[in-house]
């Protein structure tokens, strides 16, 4: 890849915020929730950078063994994910009908996901029942555990919180990572695809992030809510990929 | 006790130098035109930078003359006895001399007679912590005022002789090496000053220091700009573990780095610092009504620009002023040269009662600083 244009050009750079476009205008509360799910997200990506296994993408040491490792514990989660975001819509009632129509529109979009990151997998070398046979990891145990729990509860909210640090997340993949980790390992496009595939989605999920945090979050306690999810999301989604280190111990 | 800029200074080397003429002082590594030179100046859109070193590369200002000459006219404007300075406090990335700290230097330069010193070592940012000492030095009430200079000299490490003796270095080894020649287009020398005392100057436009604030976010990120390493994976050697210095140059370890990829980072922490801000009640966007910020490139301001609008937290372009593209980007001086412009020019009308919020972030290991002035005239 050539440094010069990614930093000149530099068309590719996004946080979730970023993509507002300018046409979206968000009450008042949605706005200010707005702008500390943005510091929660800046602090999240900050904290990544201290995850050994990510520090090693910063630093150009990331190897094949790593990716293989990456995948192997962000399956779980990708499967999970799928449950709990079906869930949260069922969660929600006739009140809250738009909201669990973007809601079962997204989990279409993605209850399969993991398929492509195992493809993934047996791309980069890796053996296809390693990856269908590895186990949640603590920190997977603990995000899934949470977001099952909340998306138990009625017209669950607060879960558009968590959809704002995974939904970053996937993008931020797409952005970063994936080149990035072909760069450093030799690995094909073949090999990343779960993670770009996220950032081709970003645009549409935003818009309708947006839509549906202007729709809900119109006191102070939803947008309470909705941030402290977002810190519990941030912090448990942190644990699971530093818990990836003990796979590789 | 409040605390107020009464006076500025800069000093800027030699003539104005052009885009074209940039590699002509510098030179061209091997008698090579450089193949990046173009698209970096391109994107930084700085069109002319003053350099303390000639065509022939010798140096024609040292880092304390320049700092001396910016404070010399600072207090020439002032309406302050030398002898009521209390206290000097000076900014720099490489002073002349790795010790002493480049403060003793410069009060002798200036026969500044017995006062406290205080030497702030960093990139940009340093700046902003000498000039935060000297303020709350008057806030205690130690002082009636302090001296604030900071001075850069960077093109003594962007000459062409360096990266030609770095022969065992990244940059010798390939054929672009971005990481290592992306701020010899982007830096250039020059020197800014700021007296504070602790009431206005008897006429004409003060500043009022309000609050400075700085997040540093070093804990988390790798380094990205710096000099003193090789620049290699799993090197951790820095210039002085090598035999001898001579090793240390040959390796590459006295070449000014950036690493790009992280560049990004700077931007997201400078946005998330002022957030924070705006969240605890310190800094209201929509009643600042100038933003001077450093960026180091055109690149970086619209980026900037989006952010900060991304976030609901975005200042009108219209109140943004800087003189980055005709004085090029000083590092550390770079915000006092622009505050004394920004005093001067016909280009905006200031004020009593507004506001001016500054920032200035440094990229070495992600350093955010921030700080609001309010216009006092008298």
């Amino acid at each position: 890849m050539n440094d010069g244009e990614i930093l000149i050009e530099g068309g590719q750079e996004n946080t979730p915020a970023e993509a507002t476009p300018p046409g979206i205008d968000l009450n008042p509360h949605a706005q200010r929730c707005l702008q500390q799910l943005l510091r929660v997200w800046l602090g999240f990506e900050r904290d990544l950078s201290t995850v050994p296994l990510l520090r090693r993408i910063d630093l150009g040491t990331y190897t094949v063994e790593d990716h293989l490792c990456l995948l192997r514990n962000l399956r779980q989660q990708v499967i999970e994910g799928s449950r709990w975001i079906t869930r949260a819509a069922s969660s929600f009632d006739r009140n809250h009908a738009e909201i669990r129509s973007t809601i079962i529109a997204h989990a279409v979009d993605e209850h399969r996901d993991y398929e492509l990151l195992e493809r993934d997998y047996v791309a980069s070398g890796g053996r296809l029942e390693d990856v269908l046979g590895m186990e949640r990891n603590i920190g997977s145990e603990a995000l899934h555990g949470y977001l099952m729990h909340r998306s138990s509860r009625p017209n669950p909210i607060d879960l558009l919180g968590a959809m704002w640090i995974i939904e970053g997340l996937g993008e931020k993949m797409a952005r970063s990572w994936a080149e990035r980790i072909q760069e450093l390992t030799g690995l094909t496009e073949d090999s990343t695809r779960f993670m770009t595939y996220h950032g081709h989605n970003d645009g549409d999920h935003m818009l309708r992030f947006y839509a549906m945090l202007d729709e809900v979050c119109i006191d102070e306690d939803a947008a309470g809510c909705i941030v402290k999810t977002s810190k519990v999301v941030a912090r448990l989604y942190r644990l699971q990929l530093e818990e990836i280190q003990h796979g590789i111990e | 006790m409040d605390v107020y800029i009464t006076s500025t200074g800069a000093f800027l080397p030699g003539p104005p130098i052009t885009v074209e003429e940039v590699e002509g002082v510098l030179g061209a590594v091997n008698g090579k035109p450089s193949s990046l030179r173009v698209q970096i100046q391109k994107a930084n859109k700085i069109q002319t930078r003053h350099y303390a070193i000639d065509t022939n590369q010798q140096t024609t200002h040292s880092n304390t003359e320049m700092a001396a000459n910016a404070a010399t006219q600072c207090l020439d404007r002032a309406f302050l006895a030398r002898e009521h300075i209390g206290m000097l406090a000076v900014a720099t990335t490489q002073g002349d001399h790795p010790a002493p700290g480049m403060a003793s230097m410069v009060q002798a330069q200036l026969k500044l007679a017995e006062l406290e010193i205080l030497t702030a070592h960093g990139i940009c940012s340093s700046s902003m912590m000498a000039l935060k000492a000297a303020w709350n030095s008057l806030r205690l009430e130690e002082h009636e005022a302090a001296l604030v200079v900071s001075s850069e000299l960077a093109s003594r490490l962007l000459k062409k002789q360096r990266y030609e003796a770095a022969t065992q270095s990244t940059f010798a080894e390939k054929r672009i090496d971005f990481n290592t020649e992306f701020l010899r287009w982007m830096l250039s020398d020059g020197a800014g000053a700021l007296l504070l005392q602790n009431k206005p100057a008897p006429k004409g436009v003060s500043l009022r220091i309000d609050w400075v604030r700085g997040f540093s976010h070093a804990h988390a990120f790798p380094t990205c700009m710096s000099v003193g390493s090789a620049g290699r994976v799993g090197d951790d050697r820095t210039w002085q573990d090598y035999t001898t210095y001579a090793e240390a140059e040959t390796a590459g370890a006295l070449l000014l780095r950036q690493d790009v990829r992280l560049l990004d980072n700077i931007l997201r922490m400078g946005v998330d610092g002022y957030l924070r801000l705006v969240q605890e009640g310190v800094s209201k966007p929509l009643e600042v009504d100038h933003f001077l910020c450093h960026y180091s490139s055109h690149h970086f301001r619209d980026k900037i620009l989006d952010l900060l609008d991304a976030a609901g937290v975005g200042i009108p372009e219209e109140r943004w002023w800087t003189n980055l593209y005709t004085r090029g980007n000083t590092g550390a001086a770079s915000l006092f040269i622009m505050i004394d412009e920004f005093l001067r020019t016909d280009e905006v009308e200031v004020k009593e009662g507004q506001k001016i919020l500054c920032f200035v972030p440094e990229s070495g290991r992600f350093n955010t600083t921030y700080m609001q002035l309010t216009v006092v005239n008298v």
